[in-house]
């Protein structure tokens, strides 16, 4: 079958899915990542969010109730064959075979994708040595520990060379230098090998270090969906700002300088700061306004800002309402 | 240059094609199971009768070598439908017996490991990998009951002349058809009792222990409601009914029909693939 045209890696329409008789996916569209450019897509939500049932949608485990979703171009549903030929998925349970030592286990995966015999022994030892594992090739999967086998996990996600690698909680149960290590083949995944990777965590941190952009799912819809790379780029700083005092004028003495403030509480707001204003300048807007700085910090916002915002952990602002308050005016 | 050194890069050659690709799995168990001692153990018991059926043809075919004995023997001492029907059911108890250690060990592992979503995250369908299972048992249990059979048929065609085989097609038939079914149902119990139940030897002793019950309720209904068509329900007389018809064995006229046993056997088939496909499922999805 000819590949069609492609230019995004996951492109959803209106999907719906149903597990019995709960709707777990409730209508969502999205395009995800760019074919062949070797980034990747973060997938976020709370639990029962809907995250696993999209990637299992994706592989054809269970069929859409209404709406599509196109993998590489290819229809998830109806040409599952040419989806699955062309990635790699690494589940978040244990799965492997059974008295089987590591390069048996790599080889027969590598085969069931499609490659010939003395290609898939020879790529099954390559991506062993690849992943870490090159002196435990020859022990029983059975008997690693828990970090060897979500390092074989991702030697059979890679061992045919798919163009999209789904990787599920890849980190989960790894120590310190282990999840190092793991990141840093995933880095390496998208950077050398121009293979576009969908990364499920629950971990922030490292869809943070790893994505270039981020889905957050939650009760089965979309909630945010963002380009990290373009938040990176655009290097807005944040602020925290607590004061006391009358603070009714602060949103519009910070407009004067180009920022943006959000009242998130009486006294507590949260600013955004364009990249030619300094810090001083709160201060001096603060001081204009009689209100005293309890507390002052700034930084970059974070994906964890970002996912308790668009799970609604983080609560709108809520309307001013004027009140007495002494004006003390000093800094 | 040395695998270690060389480093990961990402394949670019051919892929094999859908054939190719489903017989990895069977060739990668076929290899696990003739290194276990007791599976060669028992193709080797199980090769024991045909061996004394090729005795056995060669005596019907050299009357010169029991000339003195009496005219009956003549008689016993014929290959034919009876024959085959003796050998059939003998090699039919050793392919039990072999699907009952063989089979456990191809789908209650995967189910124990996990194993289903690395299998159908790839170019594999649940039908092709039931398919790829069943081809594993039918490549075993085919070493004992459809190959002996050839091999019966050929030392025969050889020793009586070839036109023995084309005045006999109807026996070459009864022993490939026969048997062919014989190991779907083995293969079909042999899966589902292995997708039920994760210890191996439960599940050995659950296949062997369907053909017992079964065959015994059907009994017990002929015996408590003074009929026989319950025979039918019994796979032993029901694979046994439809050879016979195959080999062109008269049957007892009060028992069931071959017909009707060939869709009772059709109906259980279609269950049992029923049961297995609701089972192996890549993902359980707790409704």
């Amino acid at each position: 079958m000819g590949r069609p045209a492609v230019s995004t890696v996951v492109e959803i329409e209106n999907l719906r899915v149903w597990l019995g008789r709960r709707e777990i996916l409730k209508g969502i569209s999205c395009r995800l990542g760019v074919a062949g450019a070797g980034k990747a897509i973060g997938l976020l939500g709370p639990n029962g969010a809907g995250k696993s049932t999209l990637i299992q949608t994706m592989l054809g485990f269970h069929a859409p109730g209404a709406g599509r979703a196109r993998v590489l171009g290819f229809d998830c549903h109806t040409q599952p064959r040419e989806v699955k030929a062309r990635i790699g998925y690494m589940p978040e349970n244990d799965s492997f075979i059974g008295n089987m030592t590591a390069v048996a286990f790599i080889r027969l995966m590598g085969e069931l994708s499609g490659l010939p015999k003395a290609a898939a022994l020879e790529k099954a030892h390559e991506v062993l040595f690849h992943v870490g594992l090159g002196e435990a090739r020859y022990r029983e999967v059975g008997t690693y520990s828990l970090g060897m086998k979500q390092m074989a996990k991702l030697a059979q996600a890679i061992v045919h060379g798919p163009e999209l690698v789904i990787l599920d909680e890849p980190t989960n149960g790894l120590d310190p230098s282990a999840r190092r290590r793991m990141l840093d083949l995933i880095k390496e995944m998208k950077s050398q090998h121009g293979m576009s990777v969908l990364l499920c965590s629950h971990l922030l941190r490292d869809v943070e270090e790893v994505c270039d952009e981020v889905l957050i799912l939650k009760d089965g819809l979309i909630v945010h969906q963002s380009d990290l790379e373009a938040e990176r780029k655009a290097n807005r700083r944040f602020v925290q700002l607590e004061v006391s005092g009358d603070d009714r004028g602060l949103s519009e003495a910070l407009r004067t300088v180009g920022a943006e403030g959000m009242r998130e509480a009486p006294g507590q707001w949260r600013i955004v700061l364009p990249v030619e204003v300094e810090i001083g300048a709160l201060w001096r807007i603060a001081a204009s306004q009689g209100l005293v700085v309890r507390r002052m910090t700034h930084g970059r916002d974070t994906l964890e800002e970002i996912f308790l915002k668009a799970v609604g952990h983080l609560r709108p602002a809520p309307p001013i309402v004027p009140q007495e308050v002494p004006v003390h005016g000093r800094i | 240059m040395a695998v270690y050194k060389r480093g990961y890069q990402r394949y670019a050659g051919d892929r094999t094609g859908y054939l190719q690709r489903l017989l990895v799995l069977p060739r990668f168990a076929w290899r696990r199971l003739l290194d276990q001692k007791l599976v060669t153990s028992l193709l080797m018991l199980s090769l024991f009768w045909p061996l004394l059926c090729i005795l056995f043809i060669y005596l019907a075919n050299h009357s010169e070598l029991w000339a003195g004995f009496a005219g009956g023997f003549k008689r016993i001492l014929s290959v034919n439908g009876k024959f085959f029907a003796v050998f059939m059911n003998v090699q039919s108890v050793f392919a039990l017996i072999l699907s009952a250690v063989v089979g456990p060990g191809l789908v209650a592992p995967d189910l124990a490991n996990n194993a289903l979503p690395l299998y159908f995250s790839r170019p594999l369908s649940l039908r092709d990998y039931i398919a790829a299972r069943m081809l594993v048992l039918a490549g075993m249990l085919s070493l004992v009951t459809i190959i002996p059979g050839l091999l019966l048929m050929a030392i025969q065609g050889g020793m009586a002349g070839w036109g023995w085989l084309w005045d006999n097609g109807r026996l070459f038939w009864g022993v490939v058809i026969g048997f062919a079914i014989w190991i779907v149902i083995l293969s079909l119990v042999a899966m589902t009792c292995s997708a039920y139940v994760k210890w191996r030897a439960v599940a050995g002793g659950l296949v062997l222990a369907f053909f017992f019950v079964v065959g015994g309720a059907a009994e017990m209904v002929n015996a408590v409601f003074r009929v026989d068509w319950a025979s039918m329900f019994n796979p032993g007389f029901a694979i046994e009914a439809v050879w016979m018809e195959f080999l062109g064995v008269e049957l007892p006229p009060e028992k069931p029909g071959a017909y009707e046993c060939a869709l009772s056997l059709g109906a259980m088939c279609t269950g049992l693939l029923w049961i297995l496909t609701r089972k192996l499922r890549p993902v359980e999805v707790v409704k």
